[in-house]
């Protein structure tokens, strides 16, 4: 049967919890060394195993770091 | 000597309710879900910002709701009175109309979502309990019931050939069960995402997404709890989402967060960046949204009754078909 789209939803969360924060720079700021990431999982993943792509994410770890300016 | 002074527990203590660990031996096979926390996450859903933020996410149910309706439609019947199991606020009950029905007894595991909605927003007389769908019989005598409709409600049961069962207790003779419930593919770009995810960074995965029903086997579940006349078919609601985030959120909102017995209660942030990224990169659309899937399975069954038409005894054909197809 034909799937059917229904509504794209809108960001409902307005308060700026930690949770948002490192949303909006995953999406965003980071948005490039994501995608990066992205790409190496989606050209490797019938075979992914720890730290496949771990150079594309401490890319993307440091840059949320940095953004969110915090350490974890 | 100390002075002691009594201190309430923080709230925190309250949000972990589930035992760490599985353990066969003192909990029944069936047991994957841990209902006082569906319970708690349902009330808080519909509690947080009086309701708003509930009502905000109602497009799913109300989408499958409208879809079933149309079913319900089809089955030329008045009844006295439908039982809406697994209610919710009443998306699908909001729909039914004077003249199929009288009133609806709603019944749901959450007080809050159940009373969300008044009455006024609603064509027929209604009730509404407060039960657990695992427990319908404790609270519903046998044979006493017309209709029993559940719309998207019974993922979260554990036992869902006993539910099954007791629905068709609960019936009178040719009464009607026709139920909407989740399928196996349900959010599967997140359940990867997440795996994938979790398998990159931490080296193992674990249950974030509940294990639902395969829409091959219903019919077989239906069939063992002893309905006839099945009818069982399958639909997709696919929702765009800006990204990863959104949908979490939303689901919150739903009170459909992961309830799984055993279930990880904190997800390191660098899993969950990694999983917003791969989502987008393996799932992603041209315009830049991330779809989510729901697979919905609708049933239709009748409880057996001596005048209902019955398929005729195998052989007794007297017409080839070979003829009439000549």
């Amino acid at each position: 049967m034909q799937p059917t789209v229904v509504a794209a939803a809108t960001s409902s969360t307005t308060k700026r919890t930690p949770l948002r924060r490192l949303a909006v720079a995953s999406t965003t700021a980071c948005a490039k060394e994501a995608s990066d990431y992205g790409k190496c999982i989606v050209a490797t993943y019938t075979d992914v195993h720890k730290d496949t792509c771990k150079e594309e994410f401490d890319r993307f770890g440091a840059c949320l770091r940095q953004t969110l300016k915090r350490r974890w | 000597m100390f002075a002691v002074r009594p201190r309430l527990p923080p709230l925190r203590s309250l949000a972990s309710l589930s035992p760490a660990q599985i353990n066969t031996v003192t909990q029944s096979p069936f047991r994957v879900f841990d209902r006082q926390a569906k319970r708690l996450q349902k009330d808080r859903a519909a509690a947080r910002d009086w309701g708003n933020r509930s009502r905000t996410v109602d497009y799913v149910r109300d989408e499958v709701a409208n879809r079933m309706i149309e079913r319900f439609m089809d089955i030329k019947k008045n009844f006295s009175s439908i039982l809406d199991l697994g209610s919710g606020p009443g998306h699908f009950s909001k729909l039914l109309e004077l003249d199929r029905t009288q009133k609806v007894m709603m019944l749901d595991l959450s007080k809050l979502t159940v009373e969300r909605d008044p009455d006024s927003e609603f064509e027929v007389q209604v009730e509404r309990l407060v039960v657990d769908e695992e427990e319908l019989l404790d609270a519903i005598p046998r044979n006493s019931q017309e209709a029993i409709v559940s719309c998207l409600s019974l993922h979260w049961v554990n036992d869902l050939p006993g539910v099954l069962v007791q629905i068709k207790e609960a019936l009178k003779p040719d009464g009607v069960f026709m139920g909407a419930i989740l399928g196996g593919d349900t959010l599967f770009e997140l359940r990867t995402s997440l795996q994938l995810a979790e398998v990159e960074r931490e080296g193992g995965i674990s249950p974030h997404i509940s294990p639902m029903a395969d829409p091959r086997d219903m019919s077989s579940l239906m069939n063992r709890a002893g309905f006839t006349l099945l009818t069982v078919d399958v639909d997709e609601v696919k929702v765009a989402y800006p990204s990863m985030w959104e949908l979490l959120d939303d689901l919150r909102d739903m009170g459909e967060n992961n309830a799984i017995v055993g279930r990880r209660h904190l997800l390191h942030r660098d899993t969950l960046a990694a999983a917003s990224a791969i989502y987008k990169e393996l799932h992603g659309q041209e315009d830049g949204t991330v779809p989510a899937t729901f697979q919905v399975i609708y049933l239709i069954g009748w409880k057996p009754a001596p005048q209902q038409p019955k398929p005729l005894e195998r052989g007794s054909g007297k017409t080839s078909l070979k003829d009439v197809l000549e």
